[in-house]
């Protein structure tokens, strides 16, 4: 049984502050009248209030009656007793044996629902544990209900483990609070499986039993307990096939995820049935017109009320049934690709997966089950790559440093591996916290990508030292060879695709005023792309470098022709892309000037700020990074200041040079080889864009004041900009 | 002008009612730190110590206890633990105070 005794035994616990004699009914006095008299005698705005009680302390009331505030104000009131399982079972309000095949597919319906409320974030006591029969499977005498009890307490508590130790959740994403309930820890994984398996078969038998046979009058109550029988079945098999892959989930193979993948996808092929078999479980019974919660036997919304904060809503809503197997078909797709991770090997890739799986704005079981199949106890990556090889690995393929060379004299080099070796050692940490950065919420991941630049600050401090340090034991080895900003190389250009990142998901989080895109969108492509880009061509240009010299070598040993056939170079999508958003940027940046020109961008009364506050608080996080700098205010007004052309440019040249822009994005997209979702994107907005600032160039309702509008539909980052 | 000034609130005629309106704040103040049963609008009654008032009758009630609809069986329902709470004036039906409590404080025993 769970910890919260029955109601008899802990009535003082709750008493707080309040002498037993209230509780056999104390002598009351009415005193309104005299009450709110005498209130009218203070003054207004007076408080009258106690010595330690002051303004202070009364903010942090709650307000009755507030809809926002007050939890239990709508739909609260119940004239019901409230129950729980012992209690329920001795009033025979529920049945633990004999139940009919409409009331467990009912039951368990409905706990797959509250599963699915509790894994969006509401608490369990709210959900899934309002079904009294979790509370305690033993008292259970249905194998059926018993073992899917125990299944779905099963699941809870693997999801639960997994999703604390990738500790990638807020508290608006997740309620780790078990309030002392068991988990039927008492039973292992493997006897839980096998009681579903055992029922699983038994309902195969009378689905068998009930089948149809060729030229036999249907009787259409054996053809309904045909049915009934079949939907209890896929729902016992569908818990057992979920709670198996997350139990492979826990297995510490690489093997052992691609079983986890088999299995969900054979659970997901459950769906359809499950969801056209919904109508033959049971409904609740009460009449929930009055704001009553809705009713099933088995379920107490109210059963764990004690259990809960204060200001806690007293029923969580729970997902109805029709939207059950969406959300599960849904919660698979997103598991199916979570265990496609482990064929991306290179680092690199493997936080662009990161990056592309969060950009959905996946729940917090999906991206535990990722950080968890990445770092598998925290120490190898997949369980068998150490962190420090994935970074040399990641290393070789950004810029090829000769340190990592196995045709370098410094690769065997005692010294100048204690170098390399501490340096990628020091890496471990901030990398594993950027992946782990890629797991959280959209929001919470922007915050916490400011505050991990300043690690990667310190980072690229070292990165510039072990190179100089490199390069002087390189130049006495072998003097034709360099070892220059090789490893600062990268780590800038992982500051680079940090601080982007950090700008970009402020238009996605809806952040930024109108009058702010502007410098926004002016760092970007001024600043940060312009450096990406160099960043970029300098690791390519190492790599070049590296490549002729394992080519002199080869040739110098056979003389076997080497290919002359052009090689794609690793880093060329990348460098393209960075031009597209240059340009994206570049465009959306001089058709915010040019619109701010004609008075088309509302601009606030600055009265207690600045533009320039505001400007210092968007980049503040970038103070910390010494390479790129950080661009001040000031700067800023100098760089970006028109009056240093001649003659200054109008709107309609801003319209125009936009356009370009645009257009240019266009060209380089439309040049990609293989397009991917996100080149399509850009396009979707390069296009319309092209035509706008044309249109606006030209002077087209030049003199309206409409304010024009930015529709992010099409790119999370990049508005369609809409003259109306 | 009197009746104007009164309509405007109580700050501007103090100086003929000074005397109750430091009775009226006196009375209250007696009360402070007292346990208090609120009845709201909607039927819920809240239990819990008077902490603070004002002149449109909003009342904070610190360590409060939400009671559903019955007001005089504990019996029924288990009470909600709110904390500090604050009940709009126009949200109050109706005020009681503990018996015994009222013995120290002057002016609301007489009438009872």
């Amino acid at each position: 049984m769970v910890i919260k005794s029955s109601v008899e035994d802990d009535d003082s616990g709750w008493g707080l502050g309040i002498p037993d004699k209230m509780k056999n009914n104390a002598n009351w006095v009415d005193i309104t009248h005299d009450f709110k008299g005498a209130c009218k005698e203070l003054n207004l705005g007076e408080l009258l209030h106690d010595k330690l009680f002051g303004l202070f302390e009364a903010m942090s009331a709650i307000e009755m009656m507030d809809p926002k505030m007050d939890a239990g104000m709508i739909g609260n009131q119940v004239n019901r007793k409230v129950l729980n399982l012992e209690q329920a079972i001795k009033e025979g309000a529920i049945k633990v044996k004999d139940l009919s095949l409409p009331e467990l597919i009912g039951i368990i319906d409905t706990c797959f629902c509250c599963l699915i409320t509790w894994l969006e974030g509401h608490s369990l006591a709210q959900t899934v544990f309002t079904c009294l029969y979790v509370h305690n499977p033993d008292l259970i005498e249905e194998p059926a209900l018993k073992a899917f009890a125990l299944g779905i307490l099963k699941v809870c508590d693997i999801a639960r483990e997994k999703i604390n130790k990738a500790a990638v959740f807020e508290e608006e994403d997740f309620q780790a609070m078990t309030y002392g309930f068991k988990m039927a820890n008492n039973v292992t994984d493997l006897r839980v499986t096998g009681m579903l398996k055992d029922v699983e078969d038994e309902l195969q038998r009378k689905v068998k039993s009930t089948r149809s046979r060729q030229g036999e009058q249907r009787n259409p109550e054996v053809e309904l307990e045909h049915q009934q029988c079949l939907a209890l079945f896929n729902r016992i098999k569908f818990t057992r096939l979920l709670l198996t892959a997350l139990i492979t989930f826990t297995k510490k193979e690489t093997s052992s995820v691609a079983e986890a993948q088999k299995l969900v996808a054979q659970a997901a092929d459950l769906l359809p049935s499950i969801h056209s078999s919904i109508q033959h479980g049971i409904q609740s019974q009460n009449d929930t017109t009055k704001g009553d919660h809705p009713i099933m036997m088995g379920f107490e919304p109210l059963v764990n009320q004690r259990l809960l904060p204060p200001t806690f809503p007293r029923y969580a809503k729970i997902i109805k049934r029709e939207e059950m197997a969406a959300y599960f078909g849904k919660l698979i797709e997103r598991i199916k690709a979570v265990c496609d991770v482990i064929n991306t090997t290179n680092l690199h890739g493997i936080l662009d997966f990161f990056c592309e799986f969060s950009e959905q704005s996946p729940c917090v079981l999906s991206r535990s089950l990722l950080q968890t199949t990445f770092l598998i106890d925290n120490k190898k990556v997949f369980g068998t790559h150490l962190m420090q090889d994935m970074i040399k690995d990641a290393l070789r393929y950004f810029v090829s440093p000769p340190v990592l060379s196995y045709k370098c004299c410094l690769f065997n080099n005692h010294q100048a591996k204690d170098y390399i070796d501490s340096f990628v050692t020091h890496c471990t940490r901030p990398f594993c916290s950027l992946i782990q950065i890629h797991g959280h919420n959209r929001a919470r991941q922007r915050d916490k990508l400011g505050h991990i630049l300043e690690e990667f600050a310190t980072l690229q401090d070292e990165a510039e030292k072990v190179d100089a340090a490199l390069h002087s034991l390189l130049m006495k080895l072998e003097p034709q060879r360099q070892h220059l900003a090789c490893l600062g190389t990268w780590i800038l250009y992982h500051n680079l695709r940090i601080m982007i990142q950090y700008l970009l998901s402020g238009f996605e989080l809806e952040l930024y005023s109108m009058h702010e895109y502007y410098y926004i969108y002016w760092y970007l492509s001024e600043f940060l792309y312009a450096w990406l880009m160099s960043t970029l061509s300098r690791a390519d240009s190492s790599q070049i470098a590296e490549e002729r010299i394992l080519e002199e070598q080869l040739k110098g040993r056979s003389s076997k022709k080497t290919k002359k056939k052009k090689k794609i170079r690793p880093l060329s999508k990348e460098i393209t892309m960075s031009q597209a958003y240059q340009n994206m940027c570049a465009g959306m940046y001089k058709t915010m000037v040019a619109l701010d020109m004609d008075g088309k961008v509302r601009r606030p009364q600055f009265e207690l700020d600045s533009e320039q506050v505001r400007y210092e608080h968007r980049f503040a996080p970038f103070n910390s990074v010494v390479t790129p700098p950080p661009v001040h205010y000031i700067q800023f007004k100098e760089m970006s200041d028109l009056k240093k052309y001649n003659p200054p440019p109008g709107s309609s040249d801003l319209y125009l040079a936009a356009s370009k822009h645009f257009q240019q994005a266009k060209l380089i997209l439309e040049n990609v080889l293989s397009p991917d979702p996100e080149v399509n994107r850009i396009l979707k907005v390069a296009k319309p864009n092209i035509v706008v600032t044309k249109l606006l160039a030209g002077g087209h309702k030049k003199d309206i004041k409409v304010l024009p509008e930015f529709d992010f539909s099409a790119h999370k980052y990049f508005p369609v900009v809409k003259i109306i | 002008m009197a009746t104007m000034f009164e309509e405007n609130g109580p700050s501007t005629h103090e100086q003929p009612d000074m005397s109750s309106s430091i009775q009226a704040k006196q009375k209250l103040e007696g009360l402070l730190n007292k346990n208090m049963r609120i009845r709201m609008t909607d039927g819920r009654t809240l239990v819990g110590l008077f902490l603070c008032t004002d002149r449109d009758c909003n009342v904070i009630l610190g360590s409060a206890q939400e009671f559903l609809k019955s007001t005089d069986t504990f019996s029924q329902g288990e009470p909600r633990v709110l904390g500090l709470a604050m009940i709009p004036g126009h949200h109050v039906v109706s005020i009681e105070v503990e018996a015994d409590s009222l013995e120290d404080s002057q002016g609301f025993v007489a009438k009872h």
